[in-house]
């Protein structure tokens, strides 16, 4: 600060020297000028005051050098053109209150030039503040510019609830949500537009939670006038000024398309699987036949000997009877498996209802018994008998217990040791029950461990793949885990968990 | 071990209950006293060889199976007249079946009449 008046002071030292010390000059000639004049006009005598004013006007114009030359000035004037009659004790006097004014006058001038300094830092620091208060309010309008922006152009809708659930302000994309404009649309209660019932069972709840300051987000289906959308919602609380919560801040970005493609994919999901399952059932043909041929067998036999006993000359009614009876009974256990191959190939929705393991087990092994013996392989069954029963959709747990068993069939086929196939089925501990599926067979690589589980990745001739990879994601969406194992001496094991409910209703 | 002719016997091999016990009393019926055996295994350590006439036999069971009974049993210089039942005929089976000496190659489920006859002509032999 003090750099620049210094530096306004130094401009230009020769002109304004010039100038200061021919103020001087002037000033007492000008004074001299006056007095003669008045003389001339038989005025008082005035040059001793007039002679002060000069001296004065040239300290505050030109400084305080120039000031002493015109009182020395004003003095040796006044000296040889005024007072030449007079003593010297009137002529000191006289040169003495010149001095002492001048002296005064000196004083005078430096603070004057002090002041000068202060005044010119204070107007330096006055432009600083202006410029940085016109800085702040560019900032703050640019940002108020950018915060409209947000709320007038964002794709999510942004809107102010208040306390009273009413809209406070609305954002373009919910004023066209709901088909109307925006202003008629603050005022109006939540209910007005949601639904007495949807706002206070869905969304007065959640708004509640934000007036007390919490954060809130939650996700759901909601209708408006575009119709059916599934939306993330986040209400955050808005204070001004004041610690209390006065509305809350609702943005809702629609996610309709995400949620119709989860969908689409969890139903590609279940038709997959179902593709997995007739195609595991066409690998199953033979041996399906040949199961249900069994009961066939018997029926025909009854029913020929049924014949037999009434085509005699003596027909045994009785023995007719029994045989009779006998084809009822076979034929409805070839029924049976004819239910059992309907109910595994059932496309449905998934159903999660409370399932009994050892029986959905027990189904199995019943279909693939006889797979098992066209290749000589032994079914053992270790099933707890206190299983608790879990949440699960049937279908899907028995096609992953009939890709295990097949798996293992699979392995077992070819090789020279007894092949022996176990199931077992116990709890894991208080959360879990474990199904174990263990065969004699060829093993696992141990450098494959992971891979098996991959899509599309089979050592087999034929089929997809597809089976463990499918059944993991069955047994993951169920809660549970799935993994292998190497069995010693021989053999895998395949073992996964399925959670039990928490509430065990009976 | 002798196979004599005169045996009346009649042995079922099947190791589906149902179609063994049916048979029994289908051939009951005609007249026919049988004995119904599990497993091939089982009917060969029975010792009822000596007295089997004729020998009713599925061909695919766990353990050994049907052909490889009946050739057992010709390796042991028994031949017993050998009547296949099975679900899973086909027709190279049925030649090789014929061709190791077999009486009769049935599919499931078969016709009662021509069962007997076979077993008629098993035993008349």
């Amino acid at each position: 600060m003090n750099q620049i008046v210094k530096s306004k002071r130094a401009a230009g030292p020769a002109v304004s020297m010039a100038r200061r010390y021919g103020l001087a000059f002037v000033s007492v000639a000008a004074a001299l000028g006056l007095s003669l004049v008045f003389a001339h006009f038989h005025l008082p005598q005035t040059f001793g005051t007039l002679a002060l004013s000069a001296i004065a006007l040239t300290f505050w114009y030109a400084g305080a050098a120039p000031g002493i030359l015109a009182a020395a000035l004003s003095s040796i004037v006044r000296d040889f053109l005024f007072e030449a009659n007079t003593n010297t004790e009137s002529r000191l006097l006289f040169d003495l209150v010149f001095l002492v004014f001048a002296l005064l006058m000196t004083r005078v001038a430096r603070m004057r030039n002090q002041l000068e300094l202060r005044v010119a830092e204070r107007t330096a620091e006055l432009t600083q503040s202006n410029e940085s208060l016109k800085r702040e309010i560019a900032e703050r309008n640019q940002a108020e510019y950018l915060t409209g922006q947000v709320f007038e152009s964002s794709p999510d809708t942004v809107i102010i609830i208040g306390t009273d659930y009413r809209y406070k302000r609305v954002n373009p994309i919910f004023a066209r949500n709901w088909g109307k404009p925006a202003e008629s649309m603050v005022g109006m209660h939540v209910a007005e537009l949601a639904g007495a019932e949807f706002f206070e069972q869905r969304l007065q709840p959640f708004l509640d939670r934000c007036f007390t300051g919490e954060n809130v987000s939650f996700e759901d289906w909601f209708e408006n006038a575009m119709g059916r959308r599934y939306c993330a919602v986040s209400y955050s609380p808005l204070r001004s000024g004041s610690q209390r919560v006065e509305a809350a801040l609702a943005i809702s970005r629609d996610l309709t398309e995400f949620a119709l493609a989860s969908e689409a994919l969890r139903q590609a999901q279940v038709d997959l699987a179902h593709t997995s399952r007739m195609t595991t059932m066409g690998e199953l043909t033979a041996s399906l036949a040949h199961e249900v041929n069994q009961p066939i067998t018997a029926a025909v036999n009854g029913a020929s000997t049924c014949v037999r006993w009434l085509t005699r000359t003596d027909p045994d009614l009785g023995e007719a009877r029994e045989a009779a009876l006998g084809v009822i009974r076979n034929a409805k256990r070839a029924a049976d498996i004819v239910n059992r191959i309907r109910s595994i190939s059932k496309k449905g929705e998934s159903k999660r209802q409370l399932a009994d393991v050892n029986v959905l087990i027990g189904e199995m092994i019943a279909l693939l018994r006889n797979e098992a013996s066209r290749y000589s392989i032994s079914i053992q069954a270790d099933l707890d008998s206190n299983l608790p029963k879990v949440m699960a959709d049937s279908v899907q747990v028995q096609q992953v217990i009939m890709n295990l068993i097949m798996n293992s069939i699979d392995a077992m086929k070819g090789i020279d040791r007894p092949r022996e196939l176990a199931i077992r089925s116990r709890p894991a501990d208080d959360r879990y029950l474990m199904i174990s599926v263990t065969d004699s067979g060829v093993g696992l690589p141990p450098e494959q461990m992971d891979q098996i589980f991959d899509a599309f990745f089979t050592t087999k001739s034929h089929g997809l793949g597809m089976g463990l990879r499918i059944s993991r994601s069955i047994v993951e969406s169920h809660g549970g885990r799935l993994w292998a194992a190497n069995n010693s001496p021989h053999g895998a094991s395949f073992s996964f968990t399925l959670p039990i409910p928490a509430e065990a209703p009976e | 071990m002798s196979c004599s002719k005169e045996n009346k016997l009649v042995a079922i091999v099947d190791d589906d209950d149902s179609v063994r016990g049916t048979l029994h009393e289908l051939l009951r019926s005609a007249g026919f006293p049988s004995r119904a055996f599990e497993s091939a295994e089982e009917f060969l350590e029975s010792g009822h060889q000596q007295e089997t006439g004729c020998l009713i036999t599925d061909i695919r069971m766990p353990g050994m199976s049907g052909l490889e009974l009946q050739a057992r049993l010709n390796a042991e210089r028994c031949r017993i007249p050998t009547i296949f039942i099975t679900a899973y005929g086909d027709e190279e089976m049925r030649f090789q079946a014929l061709r190791a000496g077999a009486v009769e190659f049935l599919p499931k489920p078969f016709d009662d009449e021509v069962l007997i006859e076979s077993v008629r002509a098993a035993l008349g032999r």
